[in-house]
């Protein structure tokens, strides 16, 4: 709880750190120093290791060769535990909480200092008491599940503090919060190390990287390339260093006034716990243009991107796909009408893990003509059409007939992000289509975006990171609260304004 | 003699419930750590033989000690399934099958030679502080063997402290709700898994040794006769609440007891016999237990809830830590 | 110094899942025998029995068939729901109920044979389907657990039959108790055959359909999208409730007629014992086939011709519990098969910097 006075030795360093998952190498003799009292940034593409080197650290994997020293002392983590003993805590990517406990019963879940009985009441006092301590609040008696995200990340980081954490890793904290509680977390960070603390931010968000960090390392495919000082650091050459290489996405807009090819009037629907998400949206997107959604995730977008495709049945409204009405149509007529649809939970959603990639490849295609008649399965069609297309995403795989789930995560969303684009002969509906991908990956996806609609189709692109909206829209739609708060072709779009219209505040938005 | 029809259900009711009590408590505190043990059968049986073995070939006479027995070599049983499920991460289902098919077919083979044999240890009905004298009620329901407190009482409080009121029963519910998280704050994830999976076969175990030492007071096969499937739907209806558990049972065996209420006094259907009535009521309670699971489901759905189930949340998924 | 360490995979291929499988039956098996071995029975000359009266004589062939028929088709029917990751224990419930609902028309109504025979089929197998009716619907629609509830209607499949066959259908004609009265007709034996039934042809018949339909139809691509992810399967446009049901419906029906065609083939009258635990068995071979339906027409057979000598062996002395317990060790063997199969040994590396800091 709390920090005590940084000792003359580093606060870890690990060295020659290598780790391989069912043969595939993920670290490759890795080296990494941490002084007290930084902020450290680990930056790297998906895939570099970064969350692998974490994870070891922090006593959740262990390596098959390295070594860990903290402030002096060699570890042999054998788990989290011993790492937390340590002074090492790790707040993770997918927050490690119990959904339906208090916020109070999951700050003292495992922990030796809970008293050996508890009632509510206790716990909800030392709770309290904590939160003063670290000037970090959050309602205690709340369960997790009625929380926001950045409520439940505080909850994670007072936790691991709670337990004498003096170093703490954050695996990309922002990736799932709003801008305004993304600087918060900063302000924490920056209060933590002011204390003598140190803190691992893991991050591929260059410009988060360059705000809030003392030092950088950066790792590409398994290995360490450099570790520097963030003063001086220019994002160019952090891009550089993470890829190896130099690429700019060039996207050329322009303003269409083609025929509609979605059409939504007064569309409100409910999300998966009965409450009103989406409410009286009108939206346009015409063939050969991109509609940016921004928004903070949660506002609805989910909800739009499923009604849509016929995932999820409107209350009120229409949903008009080229003049065809297909609200609440059945997921096979939308599909039909040329509607394709990159879903936020790729893998959950829009893939079967366990079957082969063949299988999944034609899973949106199996009822056409060219791969069945009537109910046979045409199945040297259905190997061909996969090879085409696993050949077109360029995805990584021994063969077609390979379980899906084998493949590395990147080469999963890219076959579902070229599967829908093929779907998507009319529309595509993106939901987040680049959320965990470096960049290379999120290049290839967008310029997968842009081809669909320079053929003329429409896109609709829903995106929390508002610079791939700014980046990719013709036109912005701002999302919040499951109403679309405003619309800007892209010449008049403000970054300033939609920030202010994301977090719900129209009127001052609307002021010049 | 108690002469009113719902009193005589219930203090029928009571004994008659008690091997489901315990069978569904050891299954709820089975699947309060994320393992489902479908094995119940065969714990009852095991406990059940190794009771009545105690009782006979090794002629103990203190039936606590008998229980005592029965309960450790249900544990035994119990430990092998929990080795499986949680070491090796077999499938729950299978194993669960596993263990109530060949608990079964185990018991009744080392019980072959003791169909109906006769031994004098038995429980002896407690009336605690004169209560089963107060009338007909407390006649009704103060007036049995002193297991059955345990198993109503003392059993469920015990476990309602430990879950609600003890940093350990807190650290329990959350290995069963979300092992990965626990594991994080370092609770140690399989041990707790592999001693409760082992602590609920025991308690399971108790249901049939009680059985034994109270109910038919003698060995015979396929002793259990389904009140272990009985039990994992009532611990379904109860929400995985210890006290909830009691009243899903009790109302399970107060269908039974219908049956017996209705012999007794000769109760008779319209159009049917009354061994008709006697058919139609014996299928009642896994009738009733099927509704009893069925309606909260669809209330749940009527109200457009999303938890629709208050099951634990990682119940029957083996837990792995360097999965990825 | 190398070692060796175990490593998981996260899926494995069916091949080596397979043989793993029928590794840990075995082992199961073998455990039993010892068993035996310690509870002084000979396995060695137990088994010299069993396969003499499976394997010895043409009657023994012909019975391990008989025994073989209902086995396959239970199988058939828990391993098509399988497909969808639905566990059908009620396999045994719906069974009786076919049975059950065929001998309401084979003791009322002495037809033609033939017709007789058609409509004893169709009411059994939709007998079957209606006893799994309420699980489906609240499995499919509220996301009711499908475990419990087959399974608790299996109890009262029982007392429904023993109600039949002690009270209203009950045979007072004849020396034979606790049974309804035989059925009017029955199903043909083999030409040239002296015991074994046509109604053999019909797990086989059936085992051909399913391959194809899970080989090459969409049908099967659809149900194996659902057992593998029902929200991609639903992302797809595939009416997931409604298939869940539907399969349900199929696995009922093929559990129902497997008890008509035991019937009107073998028992020919109804009574609380027709069902020597041919659900279980089912469930069994088809938990041991891991959803490959040719793996379960051999997996069948072997189970069957298990139970077939348990049963002649009881003259010998063994009781049936044994094979009960038997059972359990066989399928304890398949779960621990079935993972034992996602592992490999994987060396570590040698690595200097590690052995000096030892």
């Amino acid at each position: 709880m709390n920090a005590e006075a940084p000792g003359a030795q580093n606060a870890v360093e690990a060295s020659g750190i290598t780790k391989s998952f069912g043969g595939a190498l993920a670290l490759d003799g890795v080296d990494l120093t941490l002084a007290w009292g930084e902020v450290h940034a680990l930056l790297g593409e998906n895939g570099a290791g970064k969350t692998t080197l974490s994870n070891i650290i922090a006593g959740i994997y262990r390596a098959d060769a390295g070594r860990v020293v903290v402030d002096g002392v060699e570890h042999q983590f054998r788990n989290p535990a011993q790492a937390i003993a340590a002074g090492i805590g790790m707040v993770h990517q997918h927050f490690r909480l119990v959904a339906p406990m208090s916020v109070a019963e999951n700050l003292h879940l495992g922990s030796p200092q809970t008293p050996r009985l508890v009632t509510e009441k206790i716990l909800v006092g030392r709770a309290q008491a904590l939160m003063d301590e670290l000037g970090l609040h959050v309602d205690p008696t709340a369960k997790i599940w009625q929380l926001s995200v950045g409520e439940q990340q505080r909850v994670e980081i007072l936790r691991v503090l709670s337990r004498g954490a003096r170093v703490l890793i954050l695996d990309e904290p922002t990736a799932v919060l709003t801008a305004q509680e993304a600087h918060d977390l900063f302000g924490v960070m920056r209060q933590l190390v002011a204390g003598g603390r140190t803190v691992v931010f893991i991050s591929h968000k260059l410009n988060e990287v360059l705000d809030v960090s003392d030092r950088i390392t950066v790792l590409r495919g398994g290995r360490h390339v450099v570790t520097r000082d963030t003063a001086g650091a220019t994002a160019r050459e952090l891009a550089r260093l993470m890829t190896g290489e130099e690429r700019e996405l060039d996207v050329t807009h322009r303003r269409i006034d083609g025929a509609a090819v979605l059409e939504l009037h007064g569309v409100s629907a409910r999300n998966s716990r009965g409450l009103i998400a989406l409410s009286q949206c009108d939206l346009v997107v015409r063939g050969g243009e991109i509609v940016g959604v921004a928004g903070v995730s949660g506002n609805g977008q989910t909800e739009l991107a499923e009604v849509i495709t016929g995932l999820r049945p409107a209350e009120t409204g229409t949903v008009v796909v080229e003049t065809v009405d297909l609200t609440n149509a059945s997921v096979r007529n939308i599909t039909a009408a040329g509607v394709g649809h990159i879903p936020e939970d790729r893998i959950g959603v829009g893939m079967v893990s366990s079957a082969p990639v063949k299988d999944n490849a034609v899973l949106r295609h199996y009822r056409t003509d060219e791969l069945s008649a009537g109910k046979q399965l045409k199945r040297t069609a259905v190997v061909r059409f996969a090879e085409r297309l696993v050949a077109a995403a360029r995805v990584q795989t021994r063969s077609v007939h390979t379980p899906a789930g084998q493949m590395s995560g990147g080469n999963q969303q890219r076959l579902v992000a070229h599967r829908e684009a093929l779907v998507g002969q009319r529309l595509l509906v993106a939901a987040h289509p680049t959320r965990g991908l470096d960049v290379l990956a999120t290049q290839e996806v967008q310029s997968a975006l842009i081809a669909r609609r320079d053929d003329g189709a429409g896109v609709l692109l829903i995106s929390d990171d508002l610079d791939e909206v700014l980046l990719m829209s013709d036109r912005i739609a701002v999302m919040y609260e499951g109403r679309i708060m405003g619309m800007f072709d892209r010449g008049d779009a403000d970054r300033a304004r939609i920030g202010l219209l994301m977090g719900g505040h129209a009127e001052e938005a609307v002021a010049p | 003699m108690i002469d009113n029809a719902f009193l005589s259900i219930i203090s029928v009711a009571i004994p008659a419930s008690t091997v489901v009590v315990f069978s569904a408590t050891g299954a709820m505190v089975t699947e309060r750590v994320g393992v489902l043990n479908l094995g119940q059968e065969g714990l009852i049986g095991i406990g059940a033989v190794y009771t009545v073995i105690a009782a006979t070939e090794w002629g103990i006479a203190s039936p606590w000690l008998c229980l005592g027995i029965g309960v450790l070599a249900a544990a035994v049983l119990g430990a092998i399934f929990a080795v499986a499920v949680v070491i090796f991460r077999t499938n729950q289902v299978l194993a669960g099958l596993a263990l109530a098919l060949g608990g079964v077919g185990l018991a009744n083979q080392l019980g072959t030679n003791r169909n109906g044999s006769l031994y004098r240890t038995k429980f002896t009905e407690e009336s605690p502080f004169g209560l089963g004298g107060v009338g007909q009620i407390g006649e009704a329901v103060f007036r049995h063997y002193a297991i059955v407190y345990v198993a109503y009482l003392v059993v469920p409080a015990a476990l309602w402290f430990l879950y609600f009121r003890t940093r350990h029963g807190m650290n329990v519910r959350a290995v069963g709700e979300n092992p990965a998280a626990a594991d994080a704050v370092g609770v140690n994830v399989l041990g707790m898994r592999l001693w409760y999976t082992i602590l609920g076969a025991a308690i399971s175990g108790c249901g049939g040794a009680y059985l034994v030492l109270t109910l038919t007071r003698s060995w015979s096969p396929d002793i259990a006769r389904g009140r272990g499937w009985v039990a994992l739907a009532v611990v379904i209806f109860a929400a995985w609440r210890p006290f909830r558990v009691v009243v899903g049972a009790l109302l399970f065996g107060a269908m039974i007891s219908l049956d017996f209420t209705a012999q007794a006094r000769g109760w008779d259907l319209p159009f049917l016999g009354a061994s008709d009535l006697a058919f139609l009521l014996s299928m009642l309670p896994y009738l009733v237990t099927l509704i009893a699971i069925l309606t909260p489901a669809g209330l749940a759905r009527l109200g457009r809830r999303t938890r629709a189930t208050a099951a634990p949340g990682a119940l029957a998924i083996p837990y792995f830590r360097e999965e990825r | 110094m190398n070692t060796i360490r175990l490593e998981r995979r996260a899926t494995s291929d069916a091949r080596r899942s397979a043989a793993f499988r029928v590794l840990g039956a075995v082992a199961g098996i073998l455990v039993a025998g010892l068993v035996l071995l310690i509870t002084s029975r000979n396995p060695f000359t137990l088994l010299g029995d069993a396969l003499d009266a499976n394997f010895g004589s043409q009657r023994g062939l012909e019975e391990t068939a008989i025994y073989a028929t209902p086995i396959l088709l239970n199988g058939l029917a828990v391993a098509l729901s399988l497909r969808m990751k639905i566990w059908n224990i009620g396999a045994d419930g719906q069974f009786l109920m076919g049975a059950w609902a065929a001998t309401g028309v084979g003791i009322h109504w002495a037809g033609p044979d033939p017709l007789v025979l058609l409509v004893m089929a169709l009411v059994g197998a939709a007998a079957g389907a209606a006893w799994i009716l309420i699980p489906a619907l609240a499995r499919a629609y509220w996301g009711v657990n499908e475990i419990i509830t087959t399974l608790l209607l299996n109890f009262v499949a029982l007392q429904l039959v023993l109600w039949a066959t002690l009270g209203f259908w009950r045979d007072t004609k004849s020396a034979v108790v606790q049974s309804a009265p035989p059925v009017s007709a029955n199903l043909p034996v083999f030409p040239g055959l002296d015991f074994l039934h046509i109604g053999f042809i019909a797990p086989l018949v059936l085992t051909a359909v399913l391959w194809w339909v899970f080989r090459s139809s969409t049908w099967g691509f659809e149900i194996d999208t659902i057992g593998g992810n029902p929200r991609a399967a639903a992302f797809a446009g595939i009416n997931v409730p409604v298939r869940i049901v539907l399969v349900m419906l199929c696995t009922g029906a093929i559990a129902g007629l497997s008890g008509m065609i035991h019937l009107s083939g073998y028992a020919f009258r109804l009574n609380g014992g027709i069902s020597t635990n041919y659900g279980l068995s089912g469930f069994i071979v088809a938990a041991l086939a891991g959803g490959s339906f040719i793996g379960l027409l051999v997996g069948g057979l072997f189970i069957a011709s298990m139970l077939h000598a348990g049963i002649t062996l009881q003259a010998k002395g063994l009781s049936t519990y044994i094979i009960l317990a038997i059972y359990g060790a066989i399928l304890l063997g398949i779960a621990i098969g079935e993972v034992a199969a996602r592992y490999r040994m994987v060396r570590e590396r040698y690595d200097p910097a590690t052995e000096a800091a030892r």
